[in-house]
């Protein structure tokens, strides 16, 4: 090795250090100096993150696909709306429920579906939107159908005689960013303990990982049931961050959405799925200054990032962290 | 008094349709003991198998393990519950992970209680882990494996999947193991390391085989006793000797 490249490598060696502060500090102060508009995408990108955390989960480690999360992020959206308008309770009691209630709904609706074979087990997920959609709309009473509900209140937190709203897009994108670190913490830990491991084994085949006593059916009902939480809790920042909801929650758009950043960003990797709800969100975004050709341009960038980066961003991220390291990528 | 059986095996059937693939076939394997079950290929051998391991449900038949009766039993929890595993024809590995992860892999469902201690993120899980990573260190280096305990399992030939099979096999101190053809496809000079290898898990870890293996050398050479199937029934069962010169054998399977 020459000296040049010897003291180039010292040199960049130095750099993951100062690349995280930056990072960090970029994160943390973004609310004083990126625009409100774009504060908002990056927003609405936090909260895709957790139902993509959750359909990570499921696509990226178990080896399941499912069309369901959108319906999931609609049940969260819809369970948080209805108990802050007729109960007037706190966000967290909320956020909480709705993943609760959303994992709840996942359960019974897991056991018979789980049962299926892959693509029959995408198709039923596929059910479970429209049936998630017809309710929204039918079941008026509840729900006031078309209408959707409205004046969802902003978060506020009371304890004891404090309480705070949190009203601004700023605060909202603190606490979104809160919810976001905290969903990344709880899918790390999912993945890096040893059913993880197992989850991984079930992906790469399903027979040996019976073999060796993995019961993977149970695995799968949890993995089903973890994602449905994530997504509900996804739902409730959503909802209580834009203050309406609708059926148009079930839409197709909403879960293809989802599905773009997780494969898009990097299936079985949390780097990029993070990248992925970045990117993705703030493209389609940033895509609405063209109305007219939002959606065509939208799939070509698709065609585009399938093409040249056919395992999504986190390779790419990978590079460039051991560069940043010294390291030769 | 004698010992009983380990594995007790009373008249399994299984059809397809109207195929009959395996009518009434009853055995016993003996602690400590190497069985060899050989026939002509579609003569009902792996269907057996399947049958014994919960793979698949019999029809008909009872199986018990070490007084256990396990019929019905899905595959998983023979594995777990009865520590009787088994091997495929086609041999399998999780291919995108590394040796040593196959065989921690295969260790973690025996050394959690509960499904639910396998989502354990504190100390005690992660000393249980490393653990399992040190008998899966051991296995490697039995199983001749070290220089490619970090490759990923895939991009490993089929003789060295043989082998990572076999020793994920012993992970977890099974009492009994069924190998579905181990010398399928694998070169001569791996053959002899696969014979020591099941012949060491045999003598130093006390583990019972039912072996299904077409090379009568290995059978020979490793089994105590042979059972011979064809088309789904017992033909003949003796010592490896008494089988190659047993006339019916000799016309079914072994040729002329």
């Amino acid at each position: 090795m020459s000296q040049l490249q010897e003291t180039q490598q010292t040199w960049r060696s130095g750099l993951r250090l100062p690349a995280i502060i930056l990072m960090a500090g970029l994160v943390l102060f973004a609310p004083a100096f990126v625009g409100s508009y774009s504060l908002h995408a990056v927003v609405i990108a936090m909260i895709f993150l957790l139902p993509a955390l959750g359909l990570n989960l499921l696509v990226g480690y178990t080896g399941l696909l499912s069309l369901a999360q959108g319906a999931f992020f609609g049940v969260g959206a819809y369970a948080s709306a209805l108990l802050s308008i007729h109960f007037n309770t706190p966000f967290y009691v909320n956020v909480v429920s709705a993943g609760l209630i959303s994992g709840a709904l996942a359960l019974p609706l897991g056991i018979p579906a789980l049962r299926l074979r892959a693509t029959s087990f995408v198709m039923c997920t596929l059910g479970f939107i429209v049936i998630g959609q017809a309710i929204s709309k039918n079941w008026i009473s509840l729900t006031r159908g078309d209408m959707g509900l409205s004046s969802v209140p902003k978060p506020y937190f009371a304890l004891g005689p404090w309480s705070f709203s949190v009203v601004s897009t700023a605060a909202y994108y603190y606490l979104a960013l809160a919810v976001a670190g905290l969903a990344i913490l709880a899918f790390y830990l999912i993945v890096r303990s040893p059913a993880g491991r197992n989850m991984i084994a079930i992906r790469e085949n399903e027979t040996l990982a019976e073999a060796v006593g993995i019961p993977t059916w149970t695995y799968k009902l949890i993995v089903f049931v973890l994602s449905a939480i994530f997504a509900g809790v996804g739902g409730s920042l959503y909802v209580h961050y834009l203050t309406v909801v609708s059926p148009l929650t079930f839409q197709m758009y909403y879960t293809t959405t989802i599905l773009i950043i997780v494969l898009g960003g990097g299936v079985g990797t949390i780097s990029g799925v993070v990248f992925g709800s970045i990117l993705f969100v703030a493209l389609s975004e940033f895509l609405r200054v063209a109305p007219e050709i939002r959606m065509i341009a939208y799939g070509i960038c698709l065609l585009l990032i399938v093409f040249k980066f056919p395992k999504g961003f986190a390779p790419v991220i990978d590079k460039v962290w051991s560069a940043l390291g010294g390291q030769r990528a | 008094m004698t010992m009983p059986a380990i594995l007790k095996i009373e008249q399994i059937s299984k059809s397809y349709g109207a195929v009959k693939a395996v009518s009434d076939v009853s055995l016993e394997l003996q602690r400590g003991e190497i069985l060899g079950l050989i026939g002509p290929n579609g003569s009902g051998k792996s269907t057996f198998f399947d049958c014994v391991t919960g793979l698949g449900t019999p029809d008909h038949g009872r199986v018990q393990l070490d007084g256990t009766d396990i019929t019905g039993w899905p595959l998983n929890r023979i594995a777990r519950e009865g520590r009787m595993l088994r091997s495929f024809q086609k041999t399998v590995v999780f291919s995108a992970l590394d040796v040593e992860e196959n065989l921690v892999i295969a260790g973690q469902m025996f050394a959690f209680d509960s499904t639910r201690a396998t989502f354990g993120i504190g100390t005690e899980t992660a000393a249980i882990v490393e653990e399992l990573r040190i008998r899966a260190r051991e296995l490697i280096k039995l199983t001749g494996l070290w220089d490619v305990r970090h490759m990923p399992a895939g991009k490993l030939s089929g003789g060295q999947q043989k082998l990572i099979q076999f020793a994920s096999m012993l992970m977890p101190k099974p009492k009994v193991i069924l190998l579905d053809e181990p010398m399928a496809g694998i070169n001569p000079k791996l053959i002899e390391q696969v014979v020591e290898a099941i012949r060491y898990a045999n003598t130093q870890l006390g583990i019972s085989f039912l072996i299904i293996e077409h090379n009568i050398d290995v059978v020979t050479s490793l089994c105590q006793r042979v059972i011979v199937l064809d088309q789904g029934q017992m033909l003949a069962q003796g010592t490896p000797q008494e089988i190659v010169i047993n006339p019916l054998v000799r016309e079914a399977y072994l040729g002329g």
